[in-house]
């Protein structure tokens, strides 16, 4: 007995520096809780975002430190993949807690329980991220989407913010439900002897003809159960109330880190386990991929709130995303997803920026909000018209080139039709998204001039900026995501 | 002072887009500066244009001061210029209606100058981009690119309905180019799969016309779709042109004359570039498409424009009618179709935007466009008057004015290949005449009324940005000849490429039509031997010629030869 302690013990240090950012982010953030939070008075608790923002940048340091391996059990992996989306998310996460700051500020609303759950939620992103069994990918998401529940329904005397929280976890809780069904049949599908992901390629290979079945419904459970975590069509629906009820810093939170950690793990899932029965997922996932690209932008035409208009046209961009899963070569699939993911992640969090510097002036945030803004801040119109052009995926602007990468890979792949589609979708995203442009432009403003304040200016001018550098390097961009994380 | 060379024509193409980035730093409350500077930019960029004109080599087919540097290696994408005789003359009539555009806007911008100078310089280099790229990849870029200052200019300085014309202009173009993307993208895979390198180039695609002609029929008439939508939605040919009558009447006079003189022949130039060269098969099989559409254009284009009310209206769509005939040339596949078509281009690059800059004259002064609201304007405004008819004649095609050799020249290819259609695009000359006559008769003659005997004639500003004008469009009436120089090798290498052979065939032709004529007269022994000593280096390359529908015409006395040299 002793010995196997030991074992365990040992085989437990040998594998914990693979899961330091984690750990980190798990033991900080409940220190913040206790003993942190009994440093800082009622009026002080905005402090915590500073930190949280140091804590970030740690962890992001302690992500690109920690080596390659397998540990656990091979429950969990660190690899390129597992790094480059874990950077993603902590890029998102620090985006988050920037937009933070001010509007919890002007709506008093700062405590120190937000951010601990943003870094609890961050931790199961990066557990999700280097998931490779699928029980570890099934609690990672737990992990990750509980925190965000909680996150949603924040503002909890605003009947919005609880419904949107109710609807989120009732629907989560479901698919988490669907999710671990599949899961349960394709262990028994595969001999109940193995969930690592990499073994059930092998073993469902190897599953005779008669448990056909089995596998399908197994595959598709566990695809419905993700495809509800990315929010894609038909398993969208509670996204876009969500997305409108919850706090907006937690709008841009959700449009981003987990989506990049549920990519991650269709990436992953799809790709090495499920890669030998592909004929079982192919068609199904690209029919949800083309959903999500025709609905997100065809609903979106018609949204007045701008941030179910960022809600639905998410969804769309998940729609073209999946065409990197749905890619034959699962490492230029990965790799053209994470850039896309990067290039949205930076474009998504400055218009949000934008949409909450209009919240904290007091107006809300619909389209029509933006009446104007070209008159009454030039610079914060040209930045949200940079936004949204390479949303659009207007060439020269960076989201051309994070399209055209996902869409060449895609003709490679033999996905013409849904290229085509994915092509024509963006033609229509360019309406509703010019549709602001107008807005902000051709329409005379309404009332005064306000000043602006700083923490949103800081957060639009750098994703502006960093929007325009990247266009300016945008052909090399793919070489470069090559180079940083898959050599 | 300066030679043609790569250098220069860079300067020449990206002179505006500099002047752009500085007129940025200048205050907002300084008109003068954004329309004097911009001005002086455009001429500047013009004046370095003119060197191109005179160091052309005109007996090579070759893209002329090429030069590439590697841009995505990972992609092959190179970043790569240069310039044939087609593309040369369209990128000479961007930089002649530049300042043009920009004269034409001192007077009819009354608001947020800084902007509409700055995105008139932008789209300036955008548009010039498009005309010496070498690779596709920087084409497609260019071509996006144009649109969001062609968006901006129509939808702040555009008429009543600006929003919904300048959305629709960019919805419309912006459909097309995404399908010309995959087409594009298909074709570069294809490339990778028979050659192993990735490649944009231009040169590498249509290098690849003879490995798509092998491909499945579905597959080349999908991809000449693809290709064909995007270009036919810019030219705009018939079911794709209902953006133009919106965004040509919503745009302001400027943006009308650009869109006219220059948009629009990015299409045909596209057509022309990338559409025949790339796939000739895949072209000729659905040829009877192409032409009746270019016919329907045609007739439908001046049908439609007889019932306009609003002048700006009717000039739009007079250019859904010229240009339904300048495609119609192209398709004719032949020298003289192509030749004319191009030529037609320039021509409708200089008679249309005249004729919207005439349109723009009266709106300035009485804010509105209604014929029926003018009438006798030739009593108040003589020398408006005189420029009204020139761009009038110039427009339908009178002899002596760029019009009517542009058109010859089309109606002679166009018999040569489908002769029912030369009559139907005869028919639409007619009625294109019959239009514009009875517009300048209800404007200029008639009685006159008092708000229109007080109006201004032209002003020297005026006059000097319509001189150009005239001037090209008698210089191009009287002496054609240096146009056509200009585009007589790369015509002929493009021909080549659609139909190899095409020349030979021809040549055989003549010769063999002499020969059997010489023969007739009973002088047949000697010049009939040497007649068919020619024959079987004529016969080999025949059979590639005669699969078409132009390689027969030629191709006939072939058939015939051997039945009269039995009868002699």
């Amino acid at each position: 007995m002793t010995g196997f302690a030991q074992g365990l013990l040992s085989a437990l240090l040998r594998d914990t520096h693979l899961i330091t950012p984690q750990l980190f982010l798990i033991i900080v953030a409940t220190l913040m809780l206790w003993p942190g939070d009994l440093f800082f008075n009622r009026n002080e608790k905005h402090k915590w975002a500073p930190i949280t923002q140091v804590i970030l940048a740690v962890t992001a340091v302690l992500v690109t430190v920690t080596t390659d391996g397998e540990g656990f059990s091979r429950m969990f992996r660190m690899d390129g993949l597992t790094r480059g989306f874990q950077m993603l998310c902590v890029v998102a996460t620090a985006g988050t807690v920037l937009l933070s700051m001010r509007l919890l500020d002007s709506l008093k609303q700062q405590t120190v329980e937000y951010y601990a759950l943003i870094l609890f939620s961050l931790s199961g992103m990066l557990f999700l991220c280097g998931a490779s069994d699928l029980i570890s990918v099934y609690f990672s998401i737990e992990l990750m989407a509980i925190c965000i529940y909680i996150l949603v329904a924040y503002l909890r005397d605003r009947a919005t913010s609880v419904e949107a929280g109710m609807k989120y976890f009732l629907l989560g809780a479901f698919s988490s439900g669907i999710l671990v069904y599949g899961i349960s049949l394709l262990y028994g599908a595969a001999g109940g002897v193995t969930t690592n992901l990499a073994d059930l390629n092998q073993a469902l290979a190897l599953t005779p003809t008669t448990s056909n079945l089995l596998v399908y419904a197994g595959v598709l459970m566990v695809l419905v159960g993700m495809a509800f975590k990315v929010a894609a069509v038909p398993f969208h629906m509670w996204a876009p109330d969500a997305y409108e009820g919850a706090p907006t810093p937690i709008t841009a939170f959700m449009a981003t880190a987990p989506k990049a950690a549920a990519l991650a793990a269709f990436l992953r899932v799809f790709g090495a386990g499920f890669h030998g029965v592909s004929s079982d997922w192919v068609l199904p996932l690209s029919y949800i991929a083309g959903a999500s690209m025709i609905l997100g932008n065809v609903a979106a035409v018609k949204q007045v709130s701008m941030k179910r208009l960022l809600a639905y046209s998410s969804i769309a961009h998940v729609g073209y995303m999946l065409l990197g899963v749905l890619s034959g070569d699962p490492r230029a699939g990965a790799q053209a997803v994470w850039l896309y993911m990067l290039i949205y992640i930076v474009m998504n969090t400055g218009a949000f920026a934008v949409v909450i510097y209009l919240q904290g002036k007091g107006e809300s945030e619909r389209i029509e909000d933006f009446k104007g803004l070209g008159r009454k801040h030039p610079v914060l119109a040209f930045a949200m018209m940079i936004f949204l052009l390479s949303l659009a995926g207007i060439p020269p602007l960076v989201g051309f080139f994070g399209k055209f990468y996902l869409f060449k890979l895609a003709i490679e792949q033999g996905f013409v039709t849904l290229t085509v589609l994915a092509l024509l979708t963006s033609a229509v995203s360019a309406y509703y998204y010019l549709g602001v442009v107008n807005q902000m432009y051709f329409r005379e403003p309404e009332g005064e001039t306000a000043p602006m304040g700083a923490g949103p200016v800081f957060i639009v001018t750098l994703t502006c900026a960093l929007v325009l550098v990247g266009t300016a390097f945008g052909p090399w961009l793919l070489e470069w995501a090559g180079r940083i994380f898959w050599v | 002072m300066f030679t043609a060379n790569t250098t220069l024509m860079l300067v020449a193409t990206f002179l505006p887009l500099l002047g752009a980035l500085v007129l940025i730093f200048v205050p907002k409350d300084q008109r003068r500066v954004f329309e004097i500077g911009s001005l002086l930019v455009m001429i500047a960029h013009l004046l370095l244009s003119l060197p191109f004109w005179f160091g052309y080599d005109r007996a090579s087919d070759a893209v002329q001061w090429f030069q590439a540097w590697t841009w995505i290696p990972a992609l092959g994408v190179k970043f790569a210029v240069g310039m044939d005789g087609i593309s040369l003359l369209l990128w000479l009539l961007t930089t002649f209606i530049g300042p043009i555009a920009i004269a034409c806007s001192f007077k009819s911008i009354e608001e947020r100058h800084k902007e509409y100078y700055i995105w008139m310089l932008v789209l300036q280099t955008a548009m010039l981009g498009v005309f010496i790229t070498q690779d596709m990849f920087l084409f497609y870029l260019f071509w996006e690119v144009m649109l969001v200052p062609m968006y901006f200019l129509i939808a702040i300085w555009g008429g009543p309905q600006k929003l919904y014309a300048a959305i629709k202009l960019f919805l419309y173009t912006l459909a097309g180019s995404v399908l010309m993307l995959v087409a594009l993208l298909a074709i570069y895979f294809l490339q990778h799969k028979t050659t192993g390198s990735y490649d944009f180039s231009l040169a590498s695609f249509q290098a690849m016309a003879p490995v798509i002609a092998q491909q499945s029929k579905t597959y080349q008439h999908l991809m000449a779709l693809a290709f064909f939508i995007g270009f036919a939605i810019k030219v705009p040919m018939f079911p794709f042109h209902t953006w133009l009558p919106d965004a040509h009447v919503q745009a302001p006079t400027a943006g009308s004359v650009i869109l006219a003189a220059i948009l629009l022949k990015m299409g045909t130039y596209g057509f022309v570039r990338f559409l025949l060269p790339i796939m000739p098969t895949a072209t000729k099989d659905l040829m009877p498409w192409f032409i009746g559409l270019s016919l329907i254009g045609i007739i439908y284009g001046a049908l439609v424009a007889m019932i306009q009310k609003d002048m700006k209206k009717l000039v739009a769509y007079s250019s859904v009618s010229h240009l339904g005939l300048c495609m119609l040339g192209v398709f004719a596949l032949n020298p003289y179709g192509i030749k004319g078509g191009l030529f037609q281009m320039l021509n409708h690059g200089i008679s249309t935007s005249g004729l919207f800059l005439v349109v723009g004259i009266v709106y300035e002064r009485r804010h509105t466009r209604m014929i029926a609201d003018f009438g006798g304007l030739s009593k108040s405004m003589p020398v408006y008057a005189t420029i009204f008819m020139i761009m009038t004649m110039s427009s339908i095609g009178l002899p002596l004015l760029n019009g009517f050799i542009g058109e010859g020249i089309i109606l002679m290819g166009s018999f040569q290949a489908f002769p029912w259609a030369a009559v139907v695009a005869t028919l639409g000359i007619i009625l294109g005449a019959a239009y514009m006559l009875w517009m300048f008769q209800r404007v200029m003659f008639g009685p006159i009324s008092a708000v229109n005997e007080k109006m201004d004639d032209l002003n020297l500003r005026e006059v000097l940005y319509f001189a150009p004008l005239v001037v090209a469009a008698f210089w191009i009436g009287l002496y054609p000849k240096p146009i056509m120089d200009v585009m007589d090798a790369p015509v002929r290498k493009l021909v080549e490429q659609v139909t190899p052979g095409y020349y030979a065939a021809e040549a055989l032709a003549v010769k063999q039509a002499i020969a059997a004529k010489l023969g007739m007269q009973g002088m047949a022994a000697p010049h009939h031997g040497s007649a068919t000593s020619e024959s079987p280096n004529g016969e080999q390359e025949h059979p590639a010629g005669h699969g078409t529908a132009h390689g027969e015409a030629p191709a006939t006395p072939t058939h015939e030869h051997p039945a009269q040299g039995g009868g002699n």
